[in-house]
């Protein structure tokens, strides 16, 4: 009887509980990642590297205090629901086919940009084109804390995406913001050892004890990486505020 | 970066509202975790680091490594020391670490040493200079190679040097060689920040399988690559094109086949690379992708890609 009152008394506090709006933020993240694509469909074969991108993104945005880290791998990565969602957003991470191309104004205008699932069944297209341009007239005046492009080209210094997120192209930023990227065409194999390092780094140690930037030096310092040529080494390359720590936070947070 | 108020507040209100929800519906799903398909999941999980402290008065050798390293590097040095065992399923590796720590509890600098206390990894973490101008690439290669030696690498001349966008510095490497034949990704790398100064020392070895008694050659290995490409492309509106089949030791992996994936990361094997570029649609979207074919057997044990 007393188990029974005991338990009674604890499903009206969990009730009560849930019928009152908690106060606590979320802080949404989402992980997109290209894998339609990359199937056997298209291919010929079945590419796991955006499945193993995306398993690493989705945990250790977790890790660090995303929630809810949502998204997709395969046919729910459309550019409607990238769209769609962004706003909402403190953390992005794209693993796709990307380049820096040139804008609707025509060269040497850029307007970067990657490629949505094509879904089940399907190759991509340039279609499939998600823009920079498409992205900022949905996030602008908006901020955002961690931006991954885990694709090609978008960390070199004229990419347009960093903009998109209202992250300007600096590593002395004063607001809890950081972007990555690559500067070249990069082998999967790199950027996954490099992700897989950068997130070994600021996951390590106490929680939210070390910075964003110093993770980026670490995973930049352990070498390792295939060159796709001589002209095109594998390169990382971020910008954002030095000090942040990835701790999900608005920017009054602090 | 300007913040729009309007904006501000419609993402705090929608990430609220979402949590609201959220508890309305189900207290025990807060955090919406994505959902896998198993068999796509499977082997494909994430990985773990493990550490275990190192007292300074029981490793004491570890320790002295540390500060003979820092000092060749001329790294800064820090209040306290921390040093640590470290499994770290992240990179397949085992090692002991020292970090120096400043007086606000910020990691100044990191020092890795393998199972044969052996450099693996040093890096300065404090944050690079403004520098308006740059080291020469002479200028930097000299450094480096004075710095790898005083840390007890063995280099010689760079295989390349490279402008670094990220520091503005340059990063110089030496790929590493086994019985005349390249190590793939495997090199000494140094980073030379715009300054001169040392950002970082990193050796990136991995463990390599006895070489096979016979080998196919690289004609055979050529027909190996083209029956699977053929086969890859039947059918549809791509193809592929062999630009290149050369020797490396390589390591064996999942690229292709999710059923290789392993916890642990198997020797590195001597391989013919088919390197392929792809025509039709697939070269909108995949740049280049390499075979990797056993030397011995003539088996596909993995390969690469670039989206």
């Amino acid at each position: 009887m007393k188990r029974a009152s005991a338990w009674l008394v604890s499903m009206l506090i969990a009730a009560s509980t849930l019928a009152v709006p908690a106060q606590v933020a979320a802080y949404d993240a989402h992980v997109w990642s290209n894998s339609d694509a990359f199937k056997a469909t298209c291919l010929g074969f079945n590419d796991t590297y955006p499945q193993q991108h995306y398993n690493l993104s989705v945990a250790q945005f977790a890790k660090l205090g995303y929630s809810p880290v949502l998204g997709a791998l395969g046919p729910g990565f459309t550019r409607s629901a990238f769209l769609a969602n962004v706003l909402a957003d403190y953390a992005v991470y794209v693993h796709s086919h990307g380049d820096n191309y040139w804008a609707a104004s025509g060269a040497p205008n850029i307007d970067s940009g990657f490629l949505q699932d094509p879904g089940a069944g399907n190759c991509n297209s340039s279609k499939d084109m998600v823009r920079s341009s498409s992205i900022k007239a949905v996030t602008q005046g908006s901020f955002y804390n961690i931006v991954i492009m885990s694709t090609c080209m978008l960390g070199s210094n004229s990419s347009t995406m960093p903009a998109a997120f209202e992250i300007a192209k600096t590593k002395q930023a004063a607001d809890y913001e950081f972007y990555l990227g690559y500067v070249y065409h990069t082998w999967d194999s790199s950027s996954l050892r490099f992700e897989k390092a950068f997130w070994s780094y600021i996951n390590g140690g106490a929680p939210h004890s070390r910075t964003l930037a110093a993770a980026f030096a670490y995973a930049a310092s352990i070498g390792g990486y295939e060159a796709v040529s001589a002209s095109e080494p594998f390169q990382a390359n971020w910008w954002g505020n030095p000090t942040y720590d990835g701790t999900p936070l608005r920017p009054a947070g602090r | 970066m300007r913040l729009s108020g309007t904006a501000v507040n419609v993402k705090w209100a929608a990430g609220t509202a979402a949590v609201a929800v959220c508890l309305i519906a189900s207290a025990g799903h807060i955090a919406a975790a994505p959902q896998f398909s198993g068999s796509e999941h499977a082997g494909l999980g994430t990985p773990t680091r493990v550490e275990t402290a190192l007292a300074a008065d029981a490793d004491t050798a570890l320790f002295a490594r540390e500060v003979e390293t820092r000092d060749a590097l001329g790294f800064p040095v820090g209040v306290k020391r921390i040093g640590r065992h470290v499994l770290d399923g992240f990179e397949h590796a085992e090692y002991d670490e020292v970090t120096e720590v400043d007086s606000a509890g910020k990691v100044q600098a990191v020092t890795q040493f393998d199972s044969r206390g052996h450099l693996r990894a040093a890096a300065r973490l404090d944050a690079a200079p403004a520098s308006k101008s740059r080291v020469t690439r002479d200028g930097a290669v000299r450094s480096a190679q004075k710095s790898a030696r005083a840390a007890g690498l063995d280099i010689g001349t760079p295989t390349s040097t490279q402008a670094d966008q990220a520091t503005g510095g340059w990063t110089v490497h030496w790929a590493r060689m086994q019985a005349g034949v390249r190590v793939r990704g495997d090199e000494t790398r140094v980073q030379v920040w715009p300054d001169g100064r040392i950002q970082s020392v990193a050796r990136a070895e991995h463990d390599l399988a006895a070489a096979p008694v016979q080998r196919i050659g690289s004609d055979a290995a050529r027909q190996v690559a083209s029956a699977n490409l053929d086969s890859w492309s039947a059918g549809r509106n791509s193809g592929y094109a062999i630009q290149n089949v050369y020797l490396e030791w390589v390591g064996p992996n999942a690229a292709f086949d999710p059923d290789r994936a392993t916890a642990d990361e198997a020797p590195y094997r001597l391989a013919w690379v088919a390197e392929v570029k792809p025509f039709g649609d697939a070269a909108n979207y995949a740049w280049l992708i390499s075979l990797f074919i056993d030397a011995g057997d003539g088996s596909i044990i993995g390969g690469d890609l670039v989206e």
